[in-house]
């Protein structure tokens, strides 16, 4: 599972410092879908770069399965699995070679690699394209392989940002299936994107951000009783307003 | 991550890094496409420039449009008096200039010339009055054209002159010639072959060719294609990542430029200039061999550096635009090879680039210092991996936010946060300060020494305690400062038990002797030894030093040396490398760089003092180790030293003692059961001293402390 606690984080622009994650806590159980939402500049993908480890926080840290960001990064970088819109591919290695590389970067040995490379590519359906060079898929065959790369190492706690961006209905369809998938085998999923709508239909609990703030967090039932809204998006509105 | 092995995958990721480059297309082009068809249509043109500006051996062609001006021309040239006088011949060669006399009809001569079917055109008229007057024409523009007129109207100026003073010596028996010249050569030639001069330059324009698609497109490609980001998620140590990329970028600079190296001399050889360009007739197996050698070198400090710009930019246009100076500014020192007065000497020894091109002009030719070389070689490593250290700092850096976070001006700034040690990349840059530096400040002080012939010898002392101090001292603290390491631990400033230290003594004390086998050893086996001059020298030394007290003595070559080199090796270093590596390679590094530094001293490198200066290294580093402080070291390094210079100043004094103070022999075994029994006495007591504080766990405190913060 996932612990977020106390996460803090500002950057300094010229001679200001901005806030961008303000005393951030939440978490996530195993077979749970977390939707962090927020308008752009909430501080959604910064949230999940200090659980990646790729940006440090100035104060608060996460835990993964029992270990910290701040003690053992190498731990909880191999347990964490990440998706993002703007993943790309290698275009000169075939997709096989591409996640075998992934595998391989989070220490998967090459026996086991080779058969969940089959496994999940069976499983997103692009078993055919395994042996095709990466730059020549089209977008969303190359979105579902970026799918089945996060997942390569089996992690149980899984992170996607922005999944859906610039996507067409089969594509969104796709994410949709994968987060049911995730679901269903048990992993703690962390989904950040501001397609309220998307994350009604998709989310168990949810976070709303603004200003980095935590402004509520809940199931959609509770948010409704503590906003008086029927809907993510006027919950969200009033939000801004305020 | 258990059973994964880090070597199997870092060859795995170099594999990778690999495949993406040699399949795209534009590594296709500047690796096989290029050489194919650069070095022909080079050597096309190179072919051209020669024929129209070398003459061949048959010498210059004069044309004339018939068979008697071609008589006439011929008995002129072959008259003894149109030849020049020995003085005026030897002070322009000494050789004399062959002429071919063709008869041409088809056309005049002045347009024979301007068709370029002779060197030269005659037209001679008023044949026919016994007094014929020549025209000479030569092609506008054309150094081989006006060289051959100007010697051919010079040969008939002799002639008329030496026909006048015949006539006059006749007509007036008196006649006496005013002044009889004779022409002689002073000093010596340069013989440096053509194509060790050109070579450089092609060296670096090939690796650089090699080198900069791939830089470019495995830092700033990643960061664009969307690949940068998931990379850095991954556990993967960054510098495993830097490193296979680098691997990809050496290998395929080498490979380029191995393609070139191929093709270059292919098309030489084929089109007949490799002759002309060596000088000599035999296929030049040993330059090629050379220059690969060289293509390493040059490989890996272009790729360093490449990889360490490319890790700036955001984007591949971001990134030609950094490449693009540093291209141009690496063609300028190339043309240094070019230039013949230029050496390698002084401080461009340690010039990054120019001296590599220095040391490849000079290999080529035959003629490199083997000391100023490995100096140079020295230092470029330590360029290179400086480059790659500044690479890892940023490396990555992007993927953490598009405003990238890190930048140029970055590396020039203090971290936020105090740390407890600086890291190896850290340790890296510090080295490639230090040893140009280093190198600097001895060459110079030595320079000065040696040319103040009046200077006193206690201030001589004082100075040579002030560079050191001013180097191995200042510079890893200004590295600590910088890094805003703690000086407490990366210096290892850690109190030490009494019985350390008594074990650091009688280890001080008995090391010099296995020190001085070890000396002869390195002799025996042909590392170092020392020539009968340099015994010399070095008697002349001591002498010269007894003119000083003692006391200054020992503090200039035992307490100086033994606090600041042991704070750099044994602390900043030690701590530095501890941080990514086992103890017992930590130990071993350091001891190499120990024994390195003692060789680069001044201008001639002192190769006998690495094996014993490597031996002390391992000795003081295990018992930094053990004793997880700098101070035991410190005493044994001072003991070690002082005990030698000791020995040194009273040597006369102590002659009772025997012959066991001759450099070049074994010490009698009465002695070494001595020493071995002190640094059994000394190892023990150390071990001991050290025995309930196991120095694995508690060297890594910090580590274990994190550790221990784990929730489970």
């Amino acid at each position: 599972m996932l612990i977020v606690e106390s996460l803090q984080k500002s950057f300094q622009l010229d001679d200001d410092e901005v806030c961008a994650v303000d005393n951030l806590s939440f978490e996530v159980q195993p077979g749970e879908v977390y939707g962090l939402l927020g308008p752009n500049g909430a501080g959604k993908t910064t949230t999940l770069r200090m659980i990646l480890g790729l940006v440090k926080p100035d104060a608060g840290y996460a835990q993964v399965s029992g270990f910290r960001t701040e003690v053992d990064p190498t731990a909880v970088k191999s347990r964490l699995g990440f998706v993002s819109a703007s993943d790309g591919v290698y275009p000169w290695l075939s997709v096989r070679e591409m996640l075998l590389y992934f595998a391989d970067l989070y220490g998967v040995l090459p026996n086991e690699a080779a058969s969940r490379c089959e496994h999940l590519a069976a499983l997103m359906g692009i078993k055919p394209l395994l042996d095709r060079r990466a730059g020549t898929l089209s977008t969303g065959q190359r979105q579902r392989v970026t799918l089945v790369r996060g997942l390569i190492h089996d992690p149980p706690v899984m992170l996607l940002d922005e999944p859906t961006r610039g996507l067409d209905v089969v594509g969104v369809q796709t994410i949709f299936e994968y987060i049911e998938h995730l679901r269903e085998v048990g992993k703690a999923v962390v989904v950040c994107t501001h397609r309220l709508d998307e994350a009604e239909r998709l989310c168990d609990r949810f976070g709303l951000l603004h200003h980095g703030r935590m402004q509520q967090t809940g199931t959609l039932p509770q948010l409704r009783q503590q906003s008086g809204h029927d809907h993510l998006v006027d919950m969200f509105i009033e939000l801004l307003r305020s | 991550m258990p059973g994964v092995s880090l070597k199997g995958r870092l060859l795995r990721l170099c594999q990778k890094e690999l495949k993406e480059t040699i399949r795209d297309r534009r590594t296709i082009v500047t690796l096989v496409l290029m050489p194919l068809l650069v070095y022909p249509i080079m050597s096309m043109a190179l072919n051209r420039f020669l024929l129209t500006n070398v003459s061949s051996d048959d010498g210059f062609t004069i044309c004339v449009s018939s068979e008697l001006e071609s008589e006439i021309l011929d008995q002129w040239l072959s008259n003894p008096l149109s030849v020049p006088p020995k003085a005026i011949a030897d002070s322009s060669g000494g050789e004399l200039a062959k002429f071919q006399v063709a008869v041409i009809t088809d056309v005049p001569p002045a347009e024979a010339v301007a068709r370029n079917d002779a060197d030269v055109g005659m037209e001679l008229s008023n044949i026919e009055t016994g007094n014929p007057t020549a025209t000479f024409f030569a092609y506008r523009g054309d150094s081989v054209s006006q060289a051959a007129r100007r010697v051919v109207v010079e040969r008939l100026q002799w002639l008329k002159l030496a026909e006048a003073e015949n006539l006059l010596k006749r007509t007036l028996p008196d006649y006496r010639t005013p002044v009889l010249v004779s022409a002689e050569d002073v000093g010596s030639v340069e013989e440096n072959s053509l194509l060790a001069t050109i070579v450089p330059l092609v060296l670096v324009l090939m690796t650089i060719t090699g080198a900069v698609y791939p830089a470019i497109d495995l830092t700033a490609g990643e960061r664009e294609r969307g690949t940068m980001e998931a990379v850095m998620a991954s556990p993967v140590p960054r510098g495993y990542v830097l490193l296979s990329k680098y691997t990809a970028v050496v290998v395929v600079a080498l490979l380029t430029a191995i393609a070139n190296l191929v093709a270059m001399f292919t098309t030489l050889w084929a089109s007949g200039l490799l002759e002309f360009l060596t000088g000599g007739d035999a296929f030049p197996w040993l330059t090629i061999l050379q220059m690969l050698g060289l293509l390493v070198l040059f490989s890996g400090f272009f790729s360093a550096v490449l990889l360490s710009l490319t890790s700036f930019a955001k984007s591949f246009k971001e990134a030609q635009a950094y490449l693009i100076p540093v291209m141009l500014l690496s063609l300028t020192p190339a043309m240094l090879s070019l230039m013949p007065g230029i050496t390698l000497s002084g401080a461009l020894i340690v010039l990054p680039l120019v001296n590599i091109i220095l040391l490849a002009r000079d290999l080529l030719s035959g003629s490199v210092d083997p000391n100023n070389a490995f100096v140079a070689i020295v230092s470029t490593f330590a360029y290179a991996a400086a480059a790659l250290s500044v690479a890892a700092r940023l490396f990555g850096s992007d993927a953490v936010t598009r405003t990238s976070e890190k930048s140029i001006g970055s590396l020039l700034r203090r971290p936020r946060e105090a740390s407890s040690r600086p890291t190896p990349q850290a340790a890296a840059l510090m080295l490639a300060l230090l040893v140009p530096v280093y190198f600097l400040v001895s060459n110079g002080l030595m320079r000065f020494i040696k040319t103040s012939e009046d200077l006193n010898v206690s201030f001589a002392l004082l100075l040579n305690a002030i560079a050191l101090i001013f180097t191995f001292g200042l510079i890893p603290a200004l590295a600590a400062w910088m890094g805003r390491n703690r000086f407490k631990t990366t210096f290892r400033i850690q109190p030490s038990g009494l019985l350390s230290f008594i074990g650091a003594i009688l280890l001080g004390l008995g090391a010099w002797a296995f020190a001085h086998e070890a000396f002869l050893l390195a002799d025996a086996i042909g590392i170092g030894g020392l020539s009968d001059q340099q015994i010399a020298s070095a008697e002349a030394s001591v002498t010269k030093m007894r003119e000083s007290s003692a006391l200054l003595l020992i503090a200039c070559f035992a307490l100086t040396p033994a606090v600041i080199e042991e704070f750099c090796f044994r602390g900043y270093l030690f701590s530095a490398i501890r941080g990514a590596a086992t103890p017992l390679r930590t130990i071993l590094i350091t001891a190499f760089l120990f024994g390195l530094f003692h060789v680069l001293t001044g201008k001639a490198l002192l190769v006998e003092r690495f094996v014993p200066s490597t031996l002390m290294g391992l000795i003081i580093g295990w018992v930094a180790y053990r004793t997880r402080s700098v101070f035991p070291g410190i005493v044994i390094h001072f003991v070690h030293n002082g005990l030698l210079m000791l020995v040194l100043y009273y040597q006369d004094q102590l002659s009772f003692l025997g012959e066991g103070f001759d450099d070049q022999m074994h010490l009698p075994p009465l002695w070494l059961a001595a020493a071995s029994a002190l640094v059994m006495t000394g190892t023990l007591l150390i071990w001991v001293s050290s025995r309930n504080q196991p120095p694995g766990k508690s060297e890594n405190k910090s580590d274990q402390q994190q550790a221990d913060t784990r929730v489970t």
